[in-house]
């Protein structure tokens, strides 16, 4: 292996990182969504690495399970994101703040 | 027996139901007749349970109310000589004043609940009367305290009769505090509070327990027999209705404390200490209150002194140690008490409603029988012989004599002196309202229903021998009240002063009592005597001392009252609405002020939601990291 374990980790640190980023700053719904795929992604490459620097093959196992429920969420997410789009005509992530104490 | 003990206190209890319940959808007649019927059925029982207590007692219990491991409060009924008189001597009173009731409240429209306090207040003093245990006891010992509060203000529609109950309850109150500590110190002693077993094991007391006991004793006895320093109460309970005084005064309420402490007697008495003090507190209430009532105008209130006076005697003789002098002395006056006070019902009916007695004056006339019946009382009242009011005070003054303690001679002195003065503000009454000119209360007499005066007859013939009952074997007599009283832990059947002594003693104060009749006769019998000339003798220089009694009320309004209203405003405006009430609200904003800081931090924003949560995780996975490196 050409790359080692720790660079792995660094580089989906890294991925980590930007999807979190992404995901806390931007007020979009659709770029929010992108940020968590992101991150997925990110734990998968951790997960590929370390599969690969112990020999097991649960790790890429589980990248596959990652993968397939990423699929889902988004298409969930998206339907969500298009229903609420419809109900109130905008995507921006503040206007959603019926929470607000 | 168990049956008739039961009914002696079920009927007036049954009676206040009734009325309380249906009083108001009978008629009128009815309801009179149902209050009468029970308390004379209780009388009736009365009298023949007291034939079965002759020279035995009896323990009986109705049921438990109170089973805490070994503090036990039964419904329990102590049936000796001692209560079986009292039980009798209160049902047969009340039933007297019941029927005069009917007659004196014959144009109130509230008659149902007058009948029905009046019944309760039956009920409560026969639980004093035949109680076992101390805490059943304190029961009855409250109910008389409440009916005496309500009927005091009967009237409760006028401020002065209101604040008149109020007094009564909360003076009252301040003596049951001391019995209140009695129970619970009794049963700290005894593990026990029926009064027989207290009695069968009070000489395990040591001399500085007993003292302890005695004088709680005397305190709540003080309270509720209006002796000094509590006796403001009863010249204002003449607020209430006329019979009701009568009540108060001869059966059911100042009688309850110094029973209550011949009921305890066994403790008292190994206490010189407590029994000497209670001998003074007699003494100086009975001088006390003797003066008083002579400067007294009102007619109800002279006699309202009268019985404070009356009941002081009472406690002498228990100081004494004489528990049968004071049994038959309690007699006595219940008789002739009850007998005044109704008189003054009917001259105050007749007179309407006007009690000052130098406006009164020559009712001999107008009243002839009302002035035969109490011409009755005042001579038992004056102890002039040789009445039953003499020759039971003669008693109590021997056994006072024959104390061995030298302090018991000196009573014995102050005794006399309080005779004389009964005799003088006896007569003084007695002559200001029946002789002389008539005064201007008796220009329009209203007759009085013949119903309130001849009840009377039966009470005026044993005011005059009641005497008679415990006449001395010296004198001819069977001393048979004595003999009933005989096995009552305590009493002294006979106290033999010797019969030279006896009859020396028994001709001074007979002498000093006709000697007082006598005086009064002078000073305000005189036929032509105008009552407006009798004022101006009778305001000297002592009468505001007198009429006042010596400023007592003056001095609990500023040393009591004022102090304790100053304290209530300090404690109401500033310590509860600017303390409490103001923490209270402070407190409350600040909770609300950081509810609200918290409040904030719910952006509503996602971006803020997820920042944090990231947030927390990464301080979550320093933590590991922190750990994993350093190893806790």
């Amino acid at each position: 292996m050409i790359a080692s374990f720790g660079e792995v980790l660094i580089l989906s640190t890294l991925v980590f990182m930007l999807g979190a980023v992404c995901a806390a700053s931007r007020r979009n719904l659709i770029m929010i969504l992108v940020g968590v795929e992101i991150m997925l992604n990110a734990a998968g490459i951790a997960l590929v690495g370390a599969s690969l620097r112990w020999n097991v093959l649960d790790g890429q196992v589980f990248v596959i399970f990652i993968m397939a429920f990423a699929a889902a969420e988004v298409s969930i997410g998206l339907a969500l994101i298009v229903y609420s789009h419809k109900r109130t005509g905008s995507v921006n992530a503040d206007n959603y703040s019926s929470l607000k104490g | 027996m168990k049956t008739i003990l039961a009914f002696i206190l079920l009927l007036p209890l049954a009676g206040a139901c009734f009325q309380a319940l249906f009083g108001r959808s009978v008629t009128r007649r009815t309801a009179e007749a149902a209050a009468c019927t029970a308390v004379a059925g209780s009388f009736a029982f009365a009298l023949a349970a007291s034939l079965a207590a002759w020279q035995q007692s009896f323990t009986l219990s109705f049921f438990n109310w109170i089973a805490v491991d070994n503090f036990r409060v039964a419904a329990d009924v102590f049936f000796d000589p001692l209560s079986a008189i009292m039980a009798v001597m209160v049902t047969f009173v009340s039933t007297l004043i019941h029927i005069y009731s009917v007659g004196y409240m014959r144009e109130d429209a509230d008659y149902s609940r007058y009948f029905c306090y009046l019944n309760l207040f039956v009920f409560s003093m026969l639980v004093i009367t035949l109680s076992d245990n101390l805490v059943f006891l304190f029961v009855g010992w409250e109910g008389v305290g409440f009916c005496s509060y309500a009927l005091i203000g009967f009237w409760y529609a006028d401020e002065v009769r209101a604040a008149a109950g109020r007094k009564a309850f909360i003076l009252t109150r301040i003596g049951d505090v001391a019995f209140g500590v009695a129970i619970g110190l009794f049963f700290v002693r005894f593990d026990n509070t029926a009064i027989s077993f207290i009695n069968a094991h009070a000489t395990e007391l040591t001399t500085g327990a007993a003292t302890v006991f005695g004088f709680l004793l005397l305190w709540s006895a003080v309270g509720k027999s209006a002796q000094l320093p509590l006796v403001v109460w009863l010249p204002d309970a003449m607020a209430g209705p006329t019979p009701v005084s009568a009540l108060i005064h001869a059966a059911t309420m100042v009688t309850a404390g110094v029973y209550l402490v011949m009921r305890l007697f066994p403790v008292v008495m190994l206490s010189p200490a407590a029994m000497t003090a209670i001998a003074a507190v007699g003494i100086v209430t009975a001088i006390y209150a003797a003066l008083s009532a002579l400067g007294q105008k009102d007619l109800k209130r002279v006699l309202a002194y009268s019985t404070i006076s009356q009941l002081g005697y009472m406690f002498l003789a228990v100081g004494a140690g004489d528990i049968i002098g004071s049994m038959s002395y309690l007699l006595s006056h219940a008789f002739f008490k009850s007998l005044l006070f109704l008189c003054a019902g009917c001259i105050l009916q007749g007179l309407h409603e006007q009690g000052d007695i130098f406006k009164m004056g020559g009712l001999r006339k107008h009243m002839p029988a009302v002035f035969w019946l109490f011409l009755a009382g005042a001579l038992s009242l004056g102890a002039i012989p040789p009445t039953g009011g003499f020759l039971n005070k003669d008693r109590l003054l021997v056994s006072l004599f024959v104390n061995p303690d030298p302090m018991f001679r000196f009573f014995w002195g102050a005794g006399l002196v309080a005779t004389f003065l009964t005799g003088l503000y006896t007569f003084r009454l007695f002559f200001t309202v029946f002789a002389g000119v008539e005064g201007e209360a008796v220009r329009d007499v209203r007759p009085v229903p013949p119903i309130m005066v001849h009840t009377l007859w039966l009470l005026a013939v044993l005011a005059l021998v009641a005497g008679y009952f415990n006449l001395s074997p010296e004198w001819g007599g069977g001393e048979w009240l004595a003999r009933y009283l005989a096995p009552v832990q305590g009493a002294v059947v006979n106290v033999d002063a010797g019969t030279e002594i006896g009859w020396r003693i028994a001709a001074g104060d007979g002498l000093l009592a006709v000697l007082a009749f006598l005086t009064a006769y002078v000073l305000y019998g005189p036929a032509k005597l105008s009552s407006s000339e009798r004022l101006v003798r009778f305001s000297d220089g002592l009468r505001g001392l007198l009429i006042s009694g010596f400023y007592l009320d003056a001095l609990y309004q500023v040393s009591i009252v004022r102090p304790y209203r100053f304290l209530a405003k300090v404690l109401w405006s500033q310590v509860d609405e600017r303390g409490l009430d103001q923490g209270i609200a402070e407190s409350g904003r600040a909770v609300a002020g950081i509810g609200q800081g918290i409040r904030s931090w719910t952006t509503g924003r996602l971006s803020t939601y997820l920042g944090m949560l990231f947030l927390g995780f990464a301080v979550l996975a320093c933590g590991l990291a922190f750990s994993y490196y350093v190893g806790f």
